[in-house]
């Protein structure tokens, strides 16, 4: 039993729940799969005044196309994600990462917008959104916004999100035809958080690419190396790469699962893996 | 705050008012009496606690009782309607000593049961995968390997 008391909500429309966000001004908490929440409560480490469930709230679970975009509710489970055949066919990274977050349990409650919004530094999802050039949109009782991930992530599990605030959508241009991708996580434990992940995408003929880490600092971060493939893949490419990857891990974080030069050095090797594997899977026409 | 909340568990209906700060593992336990369901960490690591939700493994203890008003649950009791008739998978498990001191057993057993139901013949990988989410202190895993690919054959033979 959690020991902190509060009020519990479950709405069914989300105007509603913006509005009881609203009406708390910061001390009501979004609850969406609770697989990082409800222990923090457990634990005593978070104590809202009143939980507002979007379990119950229709239209925040999708995953549709446009011809040029995937939009993803934000109470899209994580093994939806995994499973879901446009997911697989275009944006091949989001699914891989899905798969490999927790367990089989995890993923059928835990959901994308959660994790988002959670925003842990080594978190699965976050290079994947840095590289996929994904937005985010986001909800309050005054009206809706668009923030590209670039912009999102602020901080330790910090993002644009402010109190009475609720990320609702995810949208990311389809990746399917002239482009590469490859995601790479470390670690010890497969389901364990990753100490280190890279997801990188790269367009055919090398016009352009995106590289991001994540676990190496306090948020997950885009790497420049467009201007190293710029004459191709070889080796000079590939150490450049991996050079820059360390300079940006300069602040990487020092715990138990290992020091800030040892992720500074794990920031080279999957940056490189990332990116090679990329680049061997752009189609070949 | 008590709130009333409605809920189908094993097929019957039930109105139970819950705290709300009652996870749903300890409604299950203390309040509809179905100790099958165990609680080993309590914050979602362990998988002691797995049961289904619409038909889905989730973990007990991370879902807020109030927060399933409405919903399907199965646990563990509700795998075989009578001790003497045990599903192929608890059936394989007694044979194949896939269990030990038994604590991790019924979310092992939900577990296996989610993973034969998507894929009923399971490669040794994708059964470990599968019961990633539960921890065993006991039998290192082995006999739990071995258990649910014996519950595969049993089950794909009496189909
Ligand atoms: C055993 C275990 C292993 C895990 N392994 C991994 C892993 O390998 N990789 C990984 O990336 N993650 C991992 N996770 C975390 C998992 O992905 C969680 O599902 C996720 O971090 C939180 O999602 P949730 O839907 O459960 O959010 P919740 O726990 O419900 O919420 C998380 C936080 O976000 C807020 N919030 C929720 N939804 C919204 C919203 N729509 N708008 C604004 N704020 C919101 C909540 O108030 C809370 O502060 C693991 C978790 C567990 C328990
Ligand atoms: S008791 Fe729920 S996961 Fe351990
Ligand atoms: S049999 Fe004892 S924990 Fe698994």
């Amino acid at each position: 039993m959690i020991s902190q008391e509060y009020e519990f909500f479950a709405p069914k429309e989300l105007a509603e729940a913006l509005a009881i966000l609203h009406r708390f001004a910061g001390k009501a908490r979004p609850l969406s799969g609770g697989m990082t929440l409800v222990p923090m409560m457990t634990l005593g480490v978070a104590q809202p005044e009143a939980i507002v469930s979007l379990n119950h709230i229709a239209g925040l679970d999708f995953i549709v196309e446009t011809p040029e975009i995937i939009r993803i509710g934000a109470m899209t489970r994580h093994r939806t994600l995994e499973t879901n055949t446009l997911i697989r066919r275009y944006l091949p990274l989001l699914s891989e990462a899905a798969s490999h977050i927790g367990d089989v349990q995890v993923r059928h409650r835990g959901t994308i917008g959660g994790s988002l919004s959670h925003a842990d530094p080594a978190a699965d999802y976050p290079p994947i959104m840095l590289v996929i050039g994904a937005r985010m949109k986001i909800a309050n009782a005054a009206g809706e916004r668009w923030v590209a991930a670039r912009d999102y992530f602020k901080g330790l599990m910090e993002t644009d999100l402010r109190p009475g605030d609720l990320l609702i959508e995810i949208e990311a241009p389809k990746l399917a035809g002239r482009f590469g991708t490859g995601y790479q996580r470390l670690h010890r434990i497969e389901g364990n958080f990753p100490i280190v992940n890279a997801a990188a995408v790269i367009e055919q003929g090398f016009r352009s690419a995106r590289l991001a880490l994540g676990g190496i600092g306090d948020r997950a971060l885009l790497v420049e190396i467009e201007k190293h493939l710029r004459n191709g893949f070889n080796d000079a490419a590939l150490d450049a790469i991996s050079d820059a990857a360390y300079a940006v891990a300069k602040d990487a974080p020092s715990d138990l699962n290992g020091d800030t030069e040892y992720r500074r050095a794990m920031a080279r090797v999957f940056a490189k893996r990332a990116v090679k594997l990329a680049a061997a899977a752009i189609p070949a026409n | 705050m008590r709130v009333p909340i409605e809920v189908t568990v094993n097929g019957k209906a039930h109105r139970v008012e819950v705290d709300t700060r009652t996870v749903l593992a300890d409604m299950i336990r203390d309040q509809l009496r179905l100790t099958g369901t165990h609680v080993g960490c309590g914050t979602g690591s362990c998988g002691a606690c797995t049961v289904m939700l619409n038909g889905r493994t989730v973990k007990s203890c991370c879902i807020l009782a109030p927060d399933v008003d409405g919903q399907e649950i199965m646990t563990i009791e509700g795998l075989a309607d009578d001790p003497r008739h045990l599903h192929p998978i608890q059936e394989a498990f007694v044979v194949n000593h896939g269990l030990q001191c038994g604590y991790c057993t019924p979310g092992m057993v939900l577990s296996a049961l989610q993973l034969l139901n998507e894929n009923p013949h399971p490669a040794e990988a994708e059964i470990r995968r599968g019961i990633a989410g539960n921890l065993c202190r006991c039998t290192g895993y082995q006999f739990i390997v071995k258990s649910i690919e014996a519950a595969a054959a049993k089950m794909a033979s009496k189909k």
